[in-house]
C-alpha cells in the first residue's frame, strides 16, 4: 500500500467508525436506508421496489369505510354449551330426563351419542339483564352487566362436528388444511398499524395449542409474513426475541449496525433489492425486541385494572391474555386471536363436565372478558375494536350417553345446528339478539348464521368485501369464505 | 377427444408465449379507444379465445356453475341447445349465435357478462371471427404430449455450453438482452454445492477447485457432488414436501408415527439414482409389483403420510375417505401438476376434467387396507441400518455355527419398528366407489369403476386399472405431463422458479411457460435419452452457461426483467430452511454427518409443544445427535420446528410444491438469537481462536469459513470496529445463572463470537448467489 492509499484508508476508517458510533447513539432508525439513498446509481429503483417489498405489513387502505379497525377474537376451544349460558330453553327443562324422541335422532350423526339418549334440561338458572333484557345464566355474573354492549347471534350453525375440522372452518373458512386463517387474510388486506409489533397476534391460555394445531393461525398459501405470531406467556413472548444473556441492548445495536453496514457494502456490490429488504427487517427485529416485551408486560398496569380483569402478572391465564389483547389493540395490532380451552363438556370426565369443570371455566372467562369490553369502552376503543366470542360448534339438548350408557357426570355431545356467539363494538349494533332456535335449542329457526356469514360480516366491518379479498392460488382466486357467506346486515350499527 | 393434429397443436404451443403478448397488446390498444387495427386472420382457440372465455365467462358457464345449462368447458356442451332454447354457439355462423348477440347487447339486463363491464370491441371481434371460422376447440398445451423440436440457432454461440443455453439465449436475443458473465469460481462452487448437496464447500474443497485448471474441473466437481451421500439428503428434502412427510399423524392428537424408514428409503433412492419411473412405481404401487422387495414395500409409505385422525368421536370411514382423497390429490399434484382437488366437489372450473373422472381415479386408490385406525395397520417390520447389519451378522453366524439359544435371544432382542405401508385388500373385499356429490362422502352418487380421465392417454396396453396400472400410466412416456412437471420441479430448485412458475398447476389457469420449447426439450430428454435418470437431468442443468452465469443485478437487467423470467442473470435465492440450518452447522464445524434412522430433537425453546390433547414431549437429543442435518429433525405436523417454519418450511399436513420465500424480522431473530445459532457463532469463534491469536487473522478466517471469500478492506474494517467496540457483559457464568451444558447456547462468549454472530447473519450468508 502506498502512502496515498494508506491515508485514504485512515480517513475511511475514521469515517466508518464515526458513522458506526453515531448510529449507535442515535438509534438505528432508517439510517441504513438513508445512507443508501445517496449512494450508487441504482438505488432509486431499488427504493422504488422497496416500498412494496420491505414491509408487506404496511397499512393498506380498506375497500370501503370501515367500522372496525381491528379484531379481538376470543375462541373458546372445545365448544361451550349455549344451553348453559345464553340460549334459555324452559321447554327443555320440562323434558329433562325423558327419552329423546326418535324423530330427533333419525338421520343424524353424533360424535358419541348412541341409541336413545335422555333429554337434559338447562343446568343453571337464567335471568334477563340490562335494558336489552338479554338472557344470561347465573354462570356469568360479570358478563350479565355488559350485555347492553353485546350483539348475540343465537342461531349459529356449522358443517363440522369434530373439533379440529370445525376450528379450521372457523379460522380458515375450510375444514381442510392449507387455507390461510382469518387473521392472515385481514393482515394481508389491511396490513398492520404498528410495524414494531406483529400485526396478527395469537395468545393461548396456558400456552396450549388448540386441537387443529397451529394451522388455525397459519397463512396457508399466503406468504408466511401473514401468519399469526404466537405471543407466549412463558419464555420469550415471541420466540427467539431475547438476546444471548450477556448481550445488552446497546451491544445488540452495535451488532445489528455491523450486520447492516456489511449488508450495505454487499448491496453496492450485487444490487439486489432483497438485500435492502433484509436490512430493514433487521431494524424491525431490533425494534420488536423492545416493543414486544413492553407490550407484553402487564405488571405496570394500575391495580384497579388488575382487579377489574382478575389478572396476576406472570401467570398464564385467559385473564392475562384479555388484558394483553387490550394492550396490543392500543398499540395497533390488527388481529388479536385468543384461544381458551377446556370447554368440551361431554361429561366424560369431571374436569369438563357441565355440572363440574364447566363452572370453573365460566369463572375463568367471565370477569376477564367482561372487563375487556368495559375497559375498551372506557378508553373509547370499543367503537373501533370488534370483539367476537364463541366456540366451534354447539352442544346437544340431549345428555351424552357415551357407549349407550348413562354417565356419572352431566354433559352434552357436539351439535352442528345451533349455538350462540356474541360480538361487540366495531360497528355491531349493541344490545340486540339476532337469530332464534327451536324450543329445545336443537335447530335454528330464524335468522340462521353460518360460519361463512360470520366471517363475511367480520371482514365487512373491517372495510373488506369478502368476495373481493382474494388471492390467486392453483389457478383460481381463493377467499376466506370459499363460495358462500352473506354479510348479516341486521346486526350492523 | 383423442383426435389430435399433433403438429398443428405443436406450432400453437410454440406461439403460446407470444400469444400472451398479442392479447396484451390488443387489450391495451382497446383501452386506447381502439384506434389500432386488429389483423388476425386465423383465430386460434388457445391463443385468443380461451383467455377471453376463462376471464369473462367460465365462472358462471364452466365446470362449477352451469348457468342456463351452458358451459364453455367442452365443445359439445357449448354447442348444445341451452335452457333458453337457443344455441350459444352455432359454428360458422356468429350472427345466429346467442353468445355474440348477448355480448353485444346494449341492455345491461341482457348483456353478458352479467353485472360486469362489457367485453371490448377487440374481444367481441375475436369471438365473432372464431365462431365464423367454425368455433374449433383445442386442448390446452399441457395435455398435448411434447414433441421434438429443433434446438434454436443463436448468434452468440460462444456463450453456449449445452442446448439449454440455446433456448435461453434465443429468447434473450429476441428480447434484446444479453446473458451475464460467468460467475467467479468461488461463487460457483458455493452455488453448486448448496444446490446439489445442501451444504457449502469447505475451504479445502474450495482450494482444490480453485487450483484445478483442467478444462473439466467443474464437471468433475459436479460429478463428485452428485456422488456424495449428502446429495440424497438434499433432494429427499425437496421430495418430503411433496410427500407431506412428518413424524406424526396430524389432526387433533397428532400422535407419533414411525415413518422415518420411508425418509431413509428416499435418501437411498436419490443416492442410488433410481430412475424416476421406477421411483414413481415403487412409491405409488410397490406392493402390487410381483414379489415386491422390502424396499419396494417401504416406498409405499409415501401415501401413508396422509393424516390419520385419532380424535375421539370421529368416524373412521370419514377420515379414511379423507386420506384417499388426499392421496388422489397428492398424486395429481406431484406427477401431473394438476389441481385435481378442484374436481373433488364438481367438474373442474377451467380444465376439462369431469367430476366423475375424479372418482374413477379415486376408485383405484380406494382398495387399501388402512382405515384411519389408531394402530396404523397394515405395518411392516423395519430396522435401522445398524440393526440390519447386526441381524445380518447374527444370521451369518447361525449359518456357520448352527442355531443357538443365545443367537436366537440376540435376534429377538432387536425389536422391529412398525412402518405403515400400503396393502391392497383381497379382491373379494374391494370397496365400491361412488361419486361424492359436491365432494360430500355421505352423499353418494353413481358408482364408478377405476379409470383415467378421457382427456388423457389411455392406460398402457394390458395394464389393469389399479394403483399399479395408474403408476405405470404416469411414467408410460405417453403421459403428456409427468416428464414436464418433474423436469420443471428440478429446474425450479436450481433456477428459483419453474419454467412454468406454478409448479402445482399446468392447467389453463396456471402460469404460461417462460420457455415452452425448452420445457418440452427437457421433458423429452429426461424420459427419452436419459431414461428418467435424475442425476443426468440435474447435471445437464448445472453445467449450462445459464446456470453458471453471474447473479449480479444490474440496473438495466432489473428494469427490463425485474423478476428474471428470462434468465439474463442467475437468480439470487434465499437459502431454504434446511440449508440455513445445515450451512450454519457446517461452517461452524458442528455438523454431524451421520445419516438415517429415527428423527432427532435438537434444541427447541421450552413450551412449543404444549398441546391440549396430547402429552407428547420434546426431549432434546443427546449431543452430537443435536447437530445432525435438518432433514433428520423431528417434524410434528401441528407444531413444526419453529426456526425452520420461520424460514418457510411447510408443516407436512398437505402436499406442497412450491415454498414461498419470505424475508421477515422473525427470521432475523432466529439467526441472531436462536440458541442453535448462538452456539454456532461460539463454535466458529472457537475455531478461529485456535487458528490464530491475531484479531484480524481470526476475523478473516471466520469470514472466509462462512462466505468462502476474503473480506474487502472496508468489510474488514467494519468487523474490526464491531470487535473493538462491543462490550460484553463480563459477569461470570454462575452469576448469569447458566447451566454449564447450555452456556454455549446462551451467551456470546468472546468478541470474536460477536463477530461470528454478525457474519452468520449476513444477507450473503443466507443467500445462494
Amino acid at each position: 500500500m502506498n502512502k496515498f492509499q494508506e491515508a485514504y484508508f485512515k480517513q475511511a476508517e475514521f469515517e466508518t467508525r464515526r458513522h458506526f458510533l453515531k448510529q449507535c447513539t442515535t438509534g438505528l432508525g432508517a439510517i441504513a436506508m438513508g445512507s443508501l439513498v445517496g449512494c450508487g446509481n441504482n438505488t432509486e429503483r431499488g427504493l422504488d421496489k422497496l416500498a412494496g417489498m420491505a414491509n408487506p405489513l404496511m397499512p393498506k387502505p380498506p375497500m370501503f369505510a370501515p367500522k372496525a379497525k381491528r379484531v379481538i377474537y376470543l375462541h373458546m376451544a372445545g365448544a361451550p354449551s349455549q344451553l348453559e349460558l345464553f340460549d334459555y330453553k324452559p321447554e327443555l327443562q320440562k323434558l329433562d330426563g325423558q327419552d329423546c324422541p326418535p324423530s330427533l335422532l333419525e338421520g343424524k350423526r353424533f360424535a358419541f351419542i348412541e341409541g336413545t339418549p335422555k333429554m337434559l334440561g338447562p343446568l343453571y338458572d337464567f335471568k334477563q339483564h340490562g335494558e336489552s333484557r338479554a338472557w344470561v345464566s347465573d354462570r356469568l355474573p360479570h358478563f350479565s352487566k355488559v350485555v347492553d354492549d353485546v350483539s348475540f347471534l343465537k342461531a349459529m350453525h356449522t358443517d363440522q362436528f369434530n373439533h379440529a375440522p370445525a376450528q379450521l372452518l372457523f379460522h380458515t373458512g375450510s375444514p381442510r388444511l392449507g387455507r390461510p386463517s382469518m387473521g392472515s387474510w385481514v393482515t394481508y388486506g389491511l396490513g398492520s398499524e404498528n410495524e414494531n409489533l406483529p400485526g396478527f397476534v395469537v395468545l393461548v391460555s396456558g400456552g396450549k395449542t388448540p386441537s387443529a394445531g397451529k394451522s388455525v393461525w397459519g397463512s396457508g398459501f399466503l406468504p408466511s409474513v401473514y401468519q399469526g405470531v404466537q405471543c407466549r406467556s412463558e419464555g420469550d413472548p415471541v420466540m427467539y426475541l431475547s438476546d444471548p444473556k450477556n448481550i445488552s441492548r446497546d451491544q445488540k445495536e452495535k451488532i445489528i449496525k455491523g450486520i447492516n453496514t456489511l449488508n450495505e457494502e454487499h448491496y453496492k456490490e450485487v444490487g439486489d433489492p432483497e438485500t435492502l429488504t433484509r436490512i430493514s427487517q433487521y431494524e424491525m427485529a431490533f425494534k420488536m425486541q423492545m416493543s414486544v416485551p413492553e407490550a407484553m408486560d402487564i405488571s405496570k398496569e394500575p391495580a384497579y385494572i388488575h382487579e377489574m380483569y382478575g389478572t396476576e402478572p406472570g401467570k398464564a391465564s385467559f385473564a392475562n391474555n384479555c388484558l394483553l389483547a387490550r394492550r396490543l389493540a392500543e398499540r395497533g395490532s390488527r388481529f388479536i386471536q385468543l384461544f381458551d380451552w377446556g370447554w368440551d363438556g361431554h361429561g366424560a370426565g369431571k374436569e369438563e363436565a357441565l355440572d363440574h369443570g364447566f363452572k370453573d371455566k365460566c369463572k375463568d372467562v367471565d370477569q376477564a372478558m367482561s372487563a375487556l369490553l368495559t375497559d375498551l369502552k372506557q378508553r373509547g376503543m370499543l367503537e373501533e375494536t370488534l370483539v367476537v366470542w364463541g366456540g366451534e360448534f354447539g352442544r346437544t339438548p340431549m345428555r351424552e350417553n357415551r357407549g349407550g350408557k348413562e354417565m356419572v357426570y352431566k354433559g352434552r355431545d357436539h351439535l352442528l345446528e345451533s349455538f350462540t356467539m356474541w360480538m361487540a363494538g366495531g360497528g355491531v349494533k349493541p344490545g340486540i339478539t339476532y337469530g332464534e332456535t327451536d324450543e329445545i335449542g336443537y335447530y335454528g329457526i330464524k335468522d340462521r348464521t353460518h360460519v361463512h356469514d360470520l366471517q363475511a360480516t367480520m371482514l365487512h366491518l373491517l372495510g373488506l368485501d369478502h368476495e373481493k379479498l382474494t388471492y390467486d392460488f392453483q389457478g383460481r382466486p381463493f377467499r376466506l369464505t370459499d363460495v358462500s357467506g352473506n354479510v348479516i346486515e341486521k346486526i350492523l350499527a | 377427444m383423442r383426435i389430435r393434429n399433433r403438429q398443428f397443436f405443436k406450432s400453437i404451443y410454440i406461439k403460446l408465449f407470444m400469444a400472451v403478448w398479442i392479447v396484451l397488446v390488443i387489450t391495451v390498444s382497446c383501452q386506447r379507444e381502439e384506434t389500432e387495427e386488429i389483423n388476425l386472420t386465423a383465430i386460434d382457440y388457445n391463443l385468443h379465445v380461451r383467455p377471453i372465455i376463462n376471464k369473462n365467462c367460465i365462472v358462471c358457464h364452466g365446470g362449477v356453475k352451469k348457468s342456463s345449462n351452458l358451459s364453455f368447458l367442452f365443445r359439445e356442451e357449448a354447442l348444445a341447445v341451452n335452457k333458453s332454447g337457443k344455441r350459444a354457439i352455432v359454428p360458422g355462423d356468429a350472427a345466429k349465435s346467442e353468445m355474440i348477440s348477448r355480448i353485444k347487447n346494449q341492455d345491461p339486463e341482457v348483456r353478458m357478462p352479467m353485472d360486469h363491464a362489457p367485453l371490448s370491441k377487440a374481444e367481441i371481434e375475436i369471438l365473432t371471427k372464431w365462431i365464423d371460422q367454425g368455433a374449433l376447440w383445442k386442448d390446452h398445451w399441457a395435455y398435448v404430449a411434447p414433441e421434438a423440436t429443433d434446438i434454436p440457432k443463436v448468434k452468440n454461440d460462444n456463450w453456449v455450453e449445452n442446448p439449454i443455453d440455446q433456448f435461453i439465449l434465443d429468447r434473450l436475443e429476441k428480447e434484446g438482452l444479453e446473458p451475464s458473465e460467468p460467475t467467479d469460481k468461488t461463487t460457483l462452487i458455493r452455488r453448486v454445492s448448496l444446490d446439489i448437496r445442501g451444504v457449502p464447500p469447505s475451504i479445502d474443497e474450495l482450494n482444490q477447485f480453485l487450483i484445478d485448471d483442467a478444462e473439466n474441473a467443474y464437471e468433475k466437481l459436479v460429478d463428485r457432488l452428485l456422488d456424495s451421500p449428502q446429495y440424497g439428503e438434499r433432494w429427499a428434502t425437496m421430495w418430503l414436501d411433496l410427500a407431506r412427510y412428518g413424524d406424526t399423524k396430524g389432526y387433533q392428537k397428532d400422535l407419533h408415527r414411525n415413518i422415518w424408514k420411508y425418509r431413509d428409503w428416499l435418501i437411498d433412492a436419490f443416492n442410488q439414482n433410481m430412475p424416476f419411473d421406477e421411483f414413481t412405481i415403487a412409491q405409488l404401487a410397490g406392493d402390487l409389483l410381483p414379489n415386491p422387495t422390502k424396499d419396494q414395500l417401504i416406498a409405499t409409505a409415501f401415501h401413508r403420510n396422509s393424516m390419520t385422525n385419532d380424535e375421539s368421536g370421529t368416524d373412521n370411514e370419514e377420515f379414511r375417505n379423507s386420506a384417499v382423497l388426499d392421496r388422489v390429490n397428492t398424486t395429481w399434484e406431484v406427477w401431473q401438476g394438476t389441481t385435481f382437488s378442484c374436481v373433488q366437489c364438481h367438474s373442474h372450473p377451467y380444465d376439462p376434467f369431469r367430476h366423475e373422472e375424479y372418482y374413477e381415479f379415486f376408485a383405484a386408490f380406494n382398495n387399501t387396507e388402512d382405515a384411519d385406525l389408531q394402530p396404523e395397520i397394515p405395518f411392516m417390520d423395519v430396522y435401522t441400518k445398524a440393526e440390519e447389519a447386526k441381524i445380518d451378522s447374527i444370521k451369518n453366524w447361525i449359518v456357520q455355527n448352527g442355531n443357538s439359544t443365545n443367537a436366537k435371544n440376540k435376534l429377538d432382542s432387536i425389536k422391529p419398528t412398525k412402518l405403515p405401508i400400503m396393502k391392497e385388500l383381497e379382491a373379494d373385499k374391494h370397496r365400491v366407489s361412488y361419486v361424492f356429490v359436491k365432494g360430500n362422502w355421505m352423499d353418494k352418487g353413481e358408482t364408478v369403476t377405476s379409470g383415467v380421465p378421457d382427456l388423457m392417454p389411455p392406460l398402457p396396453e394390458g395394464e389393469k386399472a389399479d394403483r399399479l396400472g395408474m403408476a405405470k400410466w404416469l411414467v408410460s412416456g405417453e403421459n403428456p405431463l409427468t416428464a414436464r412437471v418433474t423436469a420443471n420441479r428440478f429446474w425450479a430448485q436450481l433456477f428459483g422458479k419453474g419454467i412454468v412458475a406454478t409448479l402445482d398447476d399446468f392447467g389453463s389457469q396456471g402460469d404460461v411457460p417462460s420457455h415452452p420449447e425448452l420445457l418440452d426439450w427437457l421433458a423429452l430428454e429426461f424420459q427419452g435419452e436419459m431414461n428418467w435418470d435424475m442425476k443426468s437431468l440435474l447435471k445437464l442443468m448445472v453445467t449450462s452457461a445459464a446456470y453458471k452465469q453471474s447473479s449480479k443485478v444490474t440496473a438495466e437487467g432489473l428494469e427490463k426483467d425485474p423478476y428474471n423470467y428470462l434468465l439474463a442473470r442467475a437468480p439470487r435465492l434465499r437459502l431454504s430452511a434446511e440449508q440455513v440450518r445445515d450451512q450454519v452447522l457446517a461452517v461452524s464445524g458442528l455438523l454431524n454427518k451421520k445419516m438415517f434412522g429415527p428423527s432427532v430433537m435438537p434444541f427447541q425453546p421450552e413450551g412449543v409443544w404444549k398441546v391440549i390433547s396430547s402429552n407428547a414431549k420434546w426431549v432434546m437429543s443427546e449431543q452430537p445427535e443435536t447437530y445432525r442435518r435438518a432433514i433428520y429433525t423431528y417434524r410434528r405436523k401441528t407444531s413444526p420446528y419453529p426456526s425452520m417454519s420461520t424460514f418457510d418450511s411447510p408443516s407436512g399436513e398437505v402436499c406442497l410444491s412450491r415454498r414461498i420465500n419470505t424475508n421477515t424480522p422473525l427470521q432475523a431473530l432466529v439467526t441472531l438469537n436462536d440458541p442453535v445459532f448462538v452456539e454456532a457463532a461460539n463454535a466458529l469463534a472457537n475455531l478461529t481462536e485456535q487458528k490464530s491469536d491475531d484479531m484480524e487473522a481470526q476475523i478473516k478466517y471466520a469470514f472466509q469459513s462462512a462466505l468462502l471469500r476474503i473480506p474487502s478492506q472496508q468489510e474488514m474494517l467494519i468487523m474490526k470496529i464491531l470487535y473493538q467496540e462491543v462490550n460484553l457483559e463480563t459477569k461470570p457464568i454462575d452469576e448469569l445463572k447458566l447451566e454449564v451444558a447450555s452456556v454455549n447456547r446462551e451467551v456470546l462468549k468472546t468478541p470474536m463470537s460477536v463477530v461470528a454472530n454478525a457474519i452468520l447473519n449476513l444477507d450473503e450468508f443466507v443467500t445462494r448467489q
